[in-house]
């Protein structure tokens, strides 16, 4: 079957009532949390992974989709009216979209972004639809050396070339990794880490530690600095919810772009939602008919930027699901979902699970409709979301990050494990460290433990069968390569 | 806290870890890689990376969020952090005898308080029906074990 017939099957499936409802569940929830600060997708997906046990996989798939897809969509409204970016893909959003705001021009900034977010949303599902069967073809034919390898790139990737620094992202990544091995050894049965307790032999769940980090970490920041205290200044939504002709003339080409940029690159290891609007930003301003407006309230540098986070959003699913391999927090949280149903992540999840797969796919051609229907129309609950008085948005934020950690196994000691793991939340966020490593380590260091023991068991203890065999000896080059060139550049650039 | 404090935690942690390595019981199986030689390679790996933090915050090249664009934080920092977290410890100390409802309002008013907003009748209020809804839409409508809204056994 091609990738087409597949994803009319997968339609056929995600237009059935419940699939649809879950999917509007999840565009409507992903948009509240990307309009709220504090919360994000990570988070939430986390806080609904006890509800795998109640919940069919396809239903539940779908409606992390919507989060994830929804929360792309609802952090621009948060960086238009109250220019605090909802999530980090927002934040050159609000470089312009508030500008905007502030001259009275806040519905046609809101309306290109939802418009071209619909635009670049369904070009990176199209991408994603028919580029995925091409990888999942090569991917067939990694063997355990190979995905070791493919693992310690995105480990690499993730750590070395996100965030600030280097060696914090290593450090953040470590301890994921350290994380990652507390619990049984599943080949040998030995426990390691553990300090004698009980609760952390089945290790410690990816469900506690984002949450920790996310949800409490944050908290902890806020209150740390006390400037969170009364709710922002919100902007009224002014001006008409629709484009003018110049407006539409304006975003097209911007959307366009965007979408180029934001695929490829959120579909790379390392790749992410920041690079790409910050490169459509600068293409935009390089671009553009009136330079002169960057800084005040430039259409083009709200188009291009939410097209390319966007277009990210489904990029970041493509390995994912053709690999197995997790690139950002939320895709990471997403494939302990799947492993919470016993799925098999990596290429034979296509083969195997087609049916799930392809519904999640065909979902996200509808979420992306969903999401224009809900963005605008209902703009002006958002804009009261954003009112909520920050005491008791954050106390609602962390009492329901504790229920859902403590109705995940009903352990106290899991709900100290979430603080504990808040306060290195807060030390992360206050010293600079990008959590995004941590748990992605946390979440890949077992598999690739087991990866690694697998292709030295068949290399009969050979090393080397890391760095003979083409493929994965490749991806350790560029594995080296990320480490040692970053550094190296900004050295010469110093010099 | 300061950059070379959080290095001296990393350190601490490599060390620990590197402990821990040490009391993995020897595998009876045997293949190529035991359980041993992963986590040796993190722990010693963290006491690596630590060092190198800690060279680089001494030599004062490691950022602290107040040097930055946020700022100094406001007075009573250390209280306001020690407020969220004691309404985590009252939900640790109390769910259990208390059920979900009581320990997750005195949680939240820890936060709401942490925030700045008055310990009060209105803060319960405001947190007690957070806790409820929450309570209602976990436990009742998703089906997931929170325990009871209140117990009533002690």
């Amino acid at each position: 079957m091609n990738a087409f017939d597949s994803l009319m099957g997968g339609f056929a499936s995600a237009l059935q009532p419940m699939t649809l409802m879950y999917g509007f569940i999840g565009c409507f929830v992903g948009t509240l949390v990307g309009v709220l600060p504090g919360i994000g997708p990570a988070l939430t997906i986390a806080l609904l992974l006890p509800l795998t046990y109640h919940v069919p996989a396809t239903g539940m798939f779908v409606m992390f989709a919507g989060i994830y897809y929804g929360a792309a969509y609802g952090g621009s409204t948060t960086s238009i009216l109250l220019n605090t970016p909802g999530e980090s893909a927002s934040v050159v959003t609000a470089l312009e979209g508030n500008k905007m705001a502030r001259r009275g021009r806040a519905g046609p900034a809101l309306a290109t972004a939802a418009i071209g977010s619909f635009v670049a949303g369904t070009i990176g599902t199209i991408a994603l639809t028919f580029f995925a069967p091409w990888v999942v073809e090569a991917a067939l034919a990694f063997g355990p050396a190979e995905y070791f390898s493919l693992m310690v790139l995105s480990l690499v990737a993730v750590s070395a070339v996100l965030g600030n620094s280097v060696l914090r992202g290593l450090i953040s990544l470590s301890v994921g990794l350290l994380f990652g091995l507390i619990g049984i050894d599943l080949q040998t049965g030995q426990p390691r880490f553990t300090f004698g307790q009980a609760e952390l032999l089945d290790g410690i769940e990816v469900t506690v530690a984002a949450v920790g980090l996310f949800a409490i970490g944050e908290a902890l920041y806020l209150a740390w600095h006390g400037k969170e205290s009364k709710a922002g200044e919100v902007m009224k939504v002014s001006g008409s919810l629709w484009l003018s002709k110049n407006d539409w003339a304006r975003s097209w080409k911007a959307w366009l772009r965007g979408a180029m940029y934001g695929f490829p690159i959120g579909a790379m290891p390392a790749g992410g939602a920041e690079l790409p609007t910050l490169l459509s930003y600068y293409t935009e301003k390089k671009l553009s008919k009136n330079p002169e407006e960057f800084g005040k309230g430039a259409i083009e540098g709200v188009a291009g930027p939410e097209a390319a986070n966007n277009a990210a959003a489904a990029g970041v699913l493509m390995p994912l699901l053709t690999l197995g391999i997790p690139t950002s927090a939320t895709a990471a949280i997403m494939l302990s979902a799947f492993e919470g149903y016993g799925i098999q992540t990596g290429p034979t999840l296509f083969l195997q699970q087609g049916g799930l797969v392809w519904t999640l796919i065909a979902s996200l051609y509808i979420g992306n409709v969903i999401l224009l229907v809900l963005n605008l129309p209902l703009v002006g609950l958002w804009v009261k979301l954003l009112k909520i008085p920050p005491p008791w948005l954050y106390a609602g934020i962390i009492i329901i990050s504790t229920a859902g950690v403590y109705g995940a196994g009903n352990s106290v000691f899991n709900v100290g494990l979430l603080y504990f793991f808040g306060l290195i939340g807060f030390l992360m966020r206050r010293f600079d460290f990008p959590a995004a490593p941590l748990i992605v380590g946390l979440i890949l260091s077992p598999m690739a433990e087991q990866s690694m023991r697998q292709a030295l068991t068949i290399s009969m203890g050979d090393w080397s069968t890391f760095f003979v065999r083409p493929l994965s000896g490749s991806l350790m080059a560029v594995s080296v390569l990320l480490l040692v060139l970053p550094p190296l550049w900004r050295r010469l650039r110093k010099a | 806290m300061t950059p070379l404090r959080v290095a001296y935690c990393v350190l601490a942690l490599g060390l620990l870890a590197a402990w821990q390595v040490t009391v993995i019981p020897e595998s009876p199986i045997q293949m190529p890689v035991g359980p041993v030689l992963t986590p040796g390679v993190v722990a010693g790996l963290l006491l690596l990376l630590g060092l190198l933090y800690g060279i680089s915050a001494w030599r004062g090249r490691q950022t602290d969020a107040i040097d930055g664009d946020d700022g100094q934080p406001l007075a009573g920092a250390n209280r306001r952090m020690l407020t969220l977290l004691l309404g985590g410890v009252a939900f640790i100390a109390l769910v259990v005898p208390l059920g979900f409802v009581i320990p997750a309002t005195l949680c939240g008013m820890g936060v709401a308080k942490a925030f700045d907003a008055p310990f009060g009748v209105r803060s319960a209020v405001m947190c007690g029906a957070i806790a409820l809804v929450f309570w209602t839409l976990f436990a009742q409508v998703l089906g997931v074990g929170l325990g009871p809204a209140v117990a009533w056994a002690f």
